[in-house]
Order: C-alpha cells, then sequence, then structure tokens
C-alpha cells in the first residue's frame, strides 16, 4: 500500500519535472546573463535596477538578464569568493568594489575589457567620456578592468543656518585646514560638535582626503607599494586625530560611520564629511539648508579620494554570456541610464555626457550640491587599491585608531603600518 | 506462545551465521546515515582545516601553496605581521569575553529564574519579555543596539545626559567597546539560560522543601543548599552551552563597529570572518580555527570530566 502510494507520487514528480525541463529549453533560446549587485546606500536600489533589466530585456529579446540583490559589498565578494574558490558558478558579471580590482585580477575571477572597447565602433571615445578620476581605480597593468558605474567621493556637509547663527558667511565652506578647525571651534557647544569626521572601519578613504590635499596620496602607480608615513601624511594624521585629542570639536575615540548623517541632520553636529551617496538621504531629512563643500584643502590644495563600485565581467564565465554581459554594460552606462541612476541614489554620473543630459541640467539647477562632488573630481587620486587590498587598508585603519586613542603618535603608527604593509607586498612585482 | 518462539528457533538452527552476521553489522548499519554526515561536515572540515593551517597560500592563483609547519601559528603572535598586531589583542579578548559573559549570564538566568518560578501577576508576560531576546537575531540585536550605543543621538547616552551623568562614547572607545559587546551578548543569551533554569526548577521535587521549613530554613538557605545543588545537571548543561555559545555569539560585531577601535572589541570567528577572503590568509583563518577548536575541546573535555563527578542526576 505505502510502496504503491510511494510509486504514484515517484510518477508525478517525474512528470512535473519532465514539464520544468521543457519549460526551461524552451526560455534558454535567450542568452542568460546572471548580475550580481550590491546596495550600499539608502533608497529603493532593486526597484531601480530591476527596472533597468527589464527594459534592456524588451529592448534585447536575444539576452535574458536577471539582476539579483545580493547583500552589500563584502556579501557579494564572499558570495562569489565561495563559489568560484569551490569550483562552481558565479554571475556572469557584477558589482564590486573598485579597491577589490586587484584580489579579483589575483584571484583570477575577472578579465580585461579592453577587446570589448576595442570592438565598439567608437570605443575610444566611449572610455575617454568617463570622468579621469574613476578610471584610476579601474584600468591596471595597462588594462581596463571594470567599467564605473556607482562611484562616488567624499564631501564637507555643513549646516548654513548654524553658519549664519554664528556669524560665518552661509555661502562660504571652509576652504583649509586652518579655517575647518576655526569653524569647528566656532560651531561647538557643549550640545553639538562642530566637527565629525567618521573613523570607523576603513577610516583610510577620508583620510586620503587630508593625505592628498598635503602633498602625498597613500597610493601611487604602482600596486605593490603604499606611502603612508611620509612626512606630508604624518603631518596630516597628527592634525586630524588634534581634532578631537587637542582642539576638542570632534568627540575622542572612533566615529561611527552610519551615526554621522543622522548627528548632522538632528543638529548635534554643525559639519560631516561623508560620501555624496548620503547626500539624497541628507537633503531629504534636514528642516536647515544644507551646504555641500569641497573638503577643504591641506598643504598643496584641494585633494579627495573616489569611491564606490565597477561593473566586472567574470572568467568563469562563457564567451557568449560575456559578450551579453558587455551589451548589458554598455547599456547601463549611457548617458541617459547614468544620469537617472544619479537622480535615483545620489551616485555621480560616471559619464562626462550624463551631465549633458536634461535630466542632470535640472537636477543641479534645482540642488546645486548635486554639482559640488562632480566639481571636485577634478582634484580627486586614486583610492588606496593595492595587492591585499583589505588587508592593506586594515592596516592602516589599525595606525588611526590607535592615534586616535592617544596610544600612538602618528609617525610610530604610520611607520609600523609602512613596515608591516611593505612586508606583505613584498611578493608582488607591481 | 509457541506460535511466536518457534519461528525464532528456526533462525538460529538454519541461518545462524547470517544472524550473527547481521547482528555485528546491524549497528553499524544504522549508524551509517548519521556518521556519513558527521564525518563530511564535521570530522574531514576538523582533519583539513588543520592541514590547511600548516599551508601558506601564495596570493596568487597562479603560483603553488607551500608547506610552512608551525609558521603562521607564530605569524599570529608576532606583532610585526598584519594577522600578528592585533591577534593576541583578539585572542585574549575572546578570553575575556567567554569569561566575562558566561558567568554573568548563568549567574542572572538563575536569579531570574528564580524569581520567575512564583505565582505572581503578570507571570507569563514576564517570562516572554525576559526570553524574548532569545528569538530576535543576534545581527538585530546588534542593529537595536547600535542605536542604543550611538554616540551623540544614542539612547543611553540621551539618558545618562538627562541625569547628569558622563557619557561614553560606547563603541568608539578602547575600554567601552568591548564591554558594549558583552552587554548585547549577555542580553541576548540570558532569557534561553533562563527557561533552561525553569524547567529544572519546575522538576524539583517539594518535599525537601517542606522538610527545610519545618527545619526554619531561611530562603537563602534553601537556594544555596537545597536548589543549587539540584539542580547542578542544568549547571553543567548551561555552562558548556555558554562556553560554546560565547565562541560563536559574533554576528552582533557586524553591527557594532566590526571590532573597533583597532580589534579592541573584536572575537576569534569575527576576525576569521574578516580575513579569509583574501587568499594569502587561507593559512592563519585556519590556524585561528585550529586553536579555537583546542580551546573548545579542552574546556568541554574538562567539564565533563572534572565537573560532571560532582554533578547530582535525579535518577
Amino acid at each position: 500500500m505505502l510502496l504503491k502510494r510511494l510509486n504514484v507520487l515517484l510518477i508525478v514528480a517525474l512528470v512535473l519535472a519532465a514539464f520544468a525541463g521543457l519549460t526551461t529549453t524552451r526560455a534558454q533560446s535567450a542568452t542568460e546573463v546572471l548580475f550580481y549587485y550590491p546596495t550600499a546606500v539608502g533608497g529603493p536600489i532593486s526597484q531601480v535596477i530591476e527596472g533597468y533589466a527589464a527594459e534592456f530585456n524588451a529592448a534585447n529579446p536575444d539576452v535574458k538578464v536577471t539582476a539579483v540583490f545580493a547583500g552589500g559589498y563584502a556579501d557579494i565578494y564572499k558570495a562569489v569568493d565561495t563559489a568560484l574558490k569551490g569550483g562552481g558558478q558565479g554571475p556572469d558579471v557584477a558589482i564590486f568594489l573598485t579597491t577589490d580590482m586587484y584580489s579579483l585580477i589575483d584571484n583570477d575571477y575577472i578579465i580585461p575589457l579592453d577587446d570589448f572597447i576595442k570592438a565598439m565602433p567608437n570605443g575610444e571615445a566611449y572610455l575617454k567620456d568617463f570622468f579621469p578620476a574613476f578610471l584610476l581605480n579601474s584600468q591596471a597593468f595597462g588594462q581596463t578592468w571594470g567599467i564605473p558605474f556607482q562611484r562616488s567621493t567624499p564631501v564637507l556637509y555643513y549646516n548654513k543656518t548654524l553658519f549664519k547663527e554664528n556669524g560665518l558667511d552661509p555661502e562660504k565652506a571652509p576652504a583649509n585646514w586652518q579655517e575647518l578647525r576655526d569653524f569647528a571651534a566656532k560651531l561647538t557647544t557643549p550640545e553639538r560638535w562642530g566637527l565629525l569626521i567618521p573613523s570607523e572601519g576603513f577610516p583610510y578613504w577620508l583620510f586620503q582626503g587630508f593625505a592628498i590635499g598635503n602633498g602625498q596620496n597613500l597610493v601611487g602607480e604602482e600596486s605593490n607599494k603604499v606611502y603612508f608615513n611620509t612626512p606630508s601624511t604624518v603631518e596630516a594624521l597628527e592634525y586630524f586625530a588634534n581634532l578631537s585629542l587637542k582642539d576638542g570639536v570632534m568627540p575622542k575615540g572612533i566615529i561611527k560611520w552610519g551615526d554621522t548623517p543622522a548627528d548632522f541632520w538632528s543638529g548635534k553636529a554643525a559639519m560631516i564629511y561623508h560620501t555624496t551617496g548620503s547626500l539624497t538621504n541628507i537633503l531629504k531629512n534636514a528642516n536647515f539648508e544644507v551646504g555641500v563643500g569641497y573638503l577643504p584643502a591641506g598643504k598643496v590644495g584641494y585633494g579627495a579620494p573616489t569611491g564606490g563600485g565597477n561593473l566586472y565581467i567574470l572568467k568563469s564565465s562563457p564567451a557568449e554570456k560575456q559578450a551579453a554581459a558587455w551589451r548589458w554594460i554598455q547599456f547601463l552606462t549611457t548617458p541617459e541610464k547614468q544620469a537617472d541612476w544619479t537622480v535615483a541614489t545620489g551616485y555621480i554620473a560616471a559619464r562626462q555626457a550624463a551631465w549633458q543630459t536634461e535630466t542632470l541640467k535640472k537636477l543641479v539647477a534645482e540642488k546645486p550640491q548635486y554639482a559640488v562632488a562632480r566639481d571636485q573630481l577634478q582634484y580627486a587620486a586614486k583610492e588606496l587599491s593595492t595587492h591585499r587590498g583589505s588587508d592593506v587598508q586594515r592596516l592602516f585603519a589599525v595606525a588611526v585608531h590607535s592615534v586616535l586613542l592617544g596610544e600612538k603618535d602618528a609617525k610610530t603608527a604610520l611607520d609600523e603600518a609602512q613596515a608591516a604593509a611593505e612586508a606583505l607586498l613584498a611578493e608582488f612585482q607591481n | 506462545m509457541t506460535a511466536t518462539t518457534s519461528p525464532r528457533l528456526k533462525t538460529a538452527t538454519y541461518g545462524g551465521w547470517r544472524t550473527r552476521l547481521g547482528r555485528a553489522v546491524l549497528p553499524y548499519f544504522l549508524i551509517f546515515p548519521t556518521f556519513a554526515l558527521i564525518l563530511t561536515f564535521t570530522l574531514w572540515p576538523t582533519v583539513s582545516a588543520a592541514m590547511q593551517s600548516t599551508i601558506r597560500t601564495p596570493s596568487s592563483a597562479r603560483m603553488a601553496p607551500r608547506f610552512v609547519g608551525l609558521q603562521n601559528y607564530i605569524d599570529l603572535f608576532t606583532p610585526t605581521t598584519e594577522v600578528g598586531q592585533t591577534f593576541p589583542r583578539v585572542f585574549v579578548g575572546t578570553l575575556v569575553f567567554a569569561g566575562v559573559t558566561v558567568p554573568i549570564s548563568m549567574g542572572l538566568s538563575f536569579l531570574l529564574a528564580v524569581m520567575l518560578n512564583r505565582k505572581i501577576r503578570g507571570l507569563g508576560f514576564f517570562r516572554f519579555a525576559f526570553f524574548y531576546p532569545v528569538v530576535i537575531p543576534l545581527i538585530g540585536a546588534g542593529s537595536i543596539f547600535s542605536f542604543i550605543f550611538a554616540d551623540n543621538i544614542g539612547l543611553l547616552n540621551t539618558v545618562l545626559r538627562s541625569f547628569g551623568v558622563q557619557t561614553h562614547p560606547w563603541l568608539g572607545d578602547a575600554t567601552w567597546a568591548p564591554i558594549a559587546v558583552m552587554m548585547v551578548a549577555i542580553w541576548k543569551q540570558t532569557g534561553f539560560y533562563m527557561i533552561l533554569y525553569l524547567a529544572g526548577l519546575q522538576s524539583l521535587p517539594t518535599d525537601v522543601y517542606e522538610a527545610a521549613d519545618l527545619d526554619g530554613a531561611n530562603s537563602w538557605v534553601k537556594t544555596t543548599r537545597i536548589t543549587l545543588p539540584l539542580l547542578s545537571g542544568t549547571t553543567l548543561f548551561v555552562l558548556t552551552t555558554a562556553a560554546a555559545n560565547a565562541f560563536q555569539m559574533v554576528d552582533q560585531l557586524y553591527a557594532l563597529g566590526e571590532g573597533a577601535p583597532a580589534d579592541r572589541s573584536n572575537l576569534m570567528l569575527y576576525f576569521i570572518f574578516q580575513r579569509y577572503n583574501e587568499r594569502a590568509n587561507t593559512g592563519y583563518v585556519n590556524a585561528i580555527t585550529v586553536i579555537l577548536l583546542v580551546i573548545l575541546l579542552a574546556f568541554t573535555l574538562f567539564n565533563f570530566i572534572v565537573i560532571e563527578r560532582k554533578v547530582y542526576y535525579e535518577n
């Protein structure tokens, strides 16, 4: 009796499986492309991306892009890394951090995109249209490995109302370190901090603004070299740490990244450093006039890193899928799509042509704050990215934290970090 | 009676060797499915981790790994290497985390269980309220507390400020960040151990308490002389579970600053999680895994060999 029932079940299951098989074979006539993307900012990102995928699929019946929201940047990397290390299949195209590029190359996970670009009728013009600062973290060893998509840069946000109340010109953000410290001192009260610069997690990013502005970026052209302990950077770290330790315009200890925007719009902080990716959210929540300025200039001038994610094509993907994935990448980086993406998220449209579209012209006319980050790009330099990227970034974080906690002076901490980083990078030829 | 015994006799006579073989093989056959799972997902990974902990994987997929003996373990405690800079701190931090959270959560859970083991108004509500943190995912608990511990707008500092008490950057301070992480762990697990103790308390015999009452024992004496010894079986179970948990409770770190500042609030398992993506760290993360395993095994063995002798079991 039981056996009979089992048999019936088995037959039903087989029939169902056969049907399922039939339907999938039919759908396979279009090249299926699996696309993993992360979110790192607020807002209905997955709706936007899925909308793009539907639009692309409708216009390209021979390709079917499936967009999979796969967590944060770290989650996607771990998911793909685990799948590929175990000999499994990953996505065909994905967004990873720009700073993951060397690890992705070292692990043999991605392919260079030069052949695709050359095959385009206007390939050179296409590549040239991206802001040069965004390509710094997209190219290595003479090849292009990633296409800029969701890119950002840090800016200074300030509360114009508080500036007015404290006798400061609300149209002028602090232009240099001296002004930054003076303004912050004027704005600091027992209930409010004049300035917050987050130092949690990977503090190298915001700190790069100080290092670049003071004369030497933390990283150069080479992928196996860092510049942590140059005198200009030691001086920059001393200035940065003293904002809390000596000048008392920032709280002592580590400042959390995620809390900072809310501190700003609730009036607990008058000025903050944060990503342009937070602009949309800050404008929405602040009930005062928000000013946006360049990161204040150091000894040699303005400076900022870039950040965010690029589009990469996976090596494990078959050639026809890679070709289809490249069409998807081109679609995502048309000026129109880039402009739309900026409006939806606050990321900086990576192509200069996007800023000539009506969409972005209108946005900038209504909210000039959006143009500040774009204009700062002329001073932007490479984000800290080397082989063994996350280990090297972590070394710098430990150095910054021990200085902020008052355990080590800037020189000692940076010398140690430099030595440890050199030991890590010794095995690489560039 | 005879009807049931005769076929048995028959087998014994004609198929004796088969039955004997069957009896010898059958147990192995029956445990095989479970054992296969344990072999695949527990024993083999353990051996594999131990083996890989002696390997140095190069950063590039194009180079071959090489055998380095115990060098990975040595590096973990050498302050000039990247991992060694903070690993000793994380190692000690993890032991402190276990040493602090386990006794405190056990003590609190026992106290709560005793208090909630009497007839009071709203008993169900209180039991639910204290058990509630257990059903919240650990990462959710971490997120809730990241708001409570936030520096300027956080709940805790706002309350402290309104009473004029000194506030702290809870998650940004070398002293307070590890304490904040421990507080979340204690809050999260105390309710679970409370339920275990509560179950233990309700199965206790009433006659000994009646006898104690006749002797005029007060509640302190009853708790320390009767309840605690009778519950030693529960305590052993809670202790073993809590100690194992203490080395596994790391999800909250994701929301509470990822071990900041400078790995002061970090724990070993999370340290592994942060590093295993870099190919070159494969040897290190396996070495840390082995260290964790050794600590846990040693503790569990100690529990069962030394402590179990002193435990009271009802039957």
